[in-house]
């Protein structure tokens, strides 16, 4: 669990100290690209539990599901269905559901 | 491997969450910049609420003065006529219209060569102003400039790229509407050594075109006399 959280801690010091911000615009689409890889690091890490974990799949789920949600909100901002919506919904209850399955592991231990 | 991990037992996997939590926490932290960003400026829907109130109050503010002159032209003692007539006129709130010159104005299309000051191809307030003067010299009865009637209180002034008139801001081209004997001001202002030659030195386009009816509009604006108040002795 160390490695991950320094990875964590590392990245956040990378993104304060370099000035790098979104245009307010494309907010949205960051908001979804990062709820998706949110979701992909909680899933990751209840198969890295479950000892399920396949590096090809969740390195490809991560950047994948990102640029899809992404790419999808910008298409559903384009033909007026608010999809953005959508994948909050989506991702969040995916995110919600590994973190309980995650507790329930650990509860077993 | 077992043991060592107290929080979770996670076996496989590590490095590659661990690089993954490296992009999560860049997004995560240009993420609340971004927010914070949004949170500081004005939200944009504020702002086009307030531009829709902006162009609402101008309508009613219009939808005022005309009522306003409606009420003054129906209040009027028929017998106040002639004299009040050619009181308004002068202060310019009424729109008049007669024989005269359109003098348009606009920047200089010669790109100023390396070294030369830019400023010099473009119109400014003190041209703008030498015009006018010259054709108040020459006779002019009244002059607007882009739809604004210049009265006795009426500024010309830099506000920037613009030129304020009566408050209102304008861009060029430069419309001045003046009536009067139109070959008087014509040549007035095509005299040589005159207001045109110097300009047209710099490139800025300046033409004339004399017409039969030249409408100059009424100046729209209020007068406000805060300090001012008529002295008891001299009459008028």
């Amino acid at each position: 669990m160390a490695l991950p959280i320094a990875g964590l801690i590392i990245g956040l010091l990378i993104g304060i100290s370099f000035p790098i911000t979104v245009p307010v615009e494309y907010a949205k689409f960051m908001s979804v690209a990062l709820l998706a890889s949110l979701d992909s690091v909680f899933g990751g890490l209840r198969a890295g539990i479950e000892e399920k974990f396949d590096n090809t799949i969740f390195i490809t789920g991560f950047f994948t599901n990102a640029l899809l949600a992404a790419g999808l909100v910008y298409i559903g901002d384009r033909l007026g269905i608010d999809l953005y919506y959508v994948a909050m919904l989506a991702f969040g209850l995916r995110v919600f559901q590994n973190l309980a399955i995650i507790r329930r592991y650990f509860l077993k231990k | 491997m077992k043991g060592d991990d107290i929080l979770l037992p996670i076996k496989q996997g590590q490095l590659a969450i661990a690089l993954v939590c490296v992009v999560l926490g860049i997004m995560l932290a240009v993420q609340f910049r971004t927010t914070q960003d949004i949170k500081s400026s004005i939200p944009y829907q504020r702002v086009e609420d307030l531009s829709q109130r902006l162009s609402q109050t101008e309508k009613e503010r219009d939808a005022l003065v005309n009522q306003i002159q409606e009420l003054k032209r129906t209040s009027g003692v028929e017998a106040a006529s002639k004299e009040f007539e050619r009181i308004k006129m002068g202060a310019g709130v009424v729109a008049v219209e007669g024989p005269g010159i359109i003098v348009t104005i606009d920047d200089s299309k010669r790109p100023s060569k390396p070294g030369e000051n830019p400023n010099l191809y473009l119109i400014h307030d003190d041209d703008i102003l030498k015009v006018i003067n010259e054709l108040w010299a020459a006779g002019a009865e009244a002059i607007s400039i882009n739809e604004q009637r210049l009265i006795a209180s009426s500024e010309i002034r830099c506000a920037g790229p613009t030129l304020s008139v009566n408050n209102a801001r304008y861009s060029p081209p430069y419309e001045v509407r003046v009536i009067g004997e139109p070959t008087t001001l014509e040549n007035a202002l095509k005299m040589r050594g005159g207001v045109i030659e110097t300009l047209q030195f710099w490139g800025i386009q300046v033409t004339i075109k004399t017409q039969e009816v030249v409408n100059v509009p009424a100046f729209k604006g209020t007068f406000r006399f805060e300090f001012a108040k008529p002295s008891q002795e001299g009459g008028r």
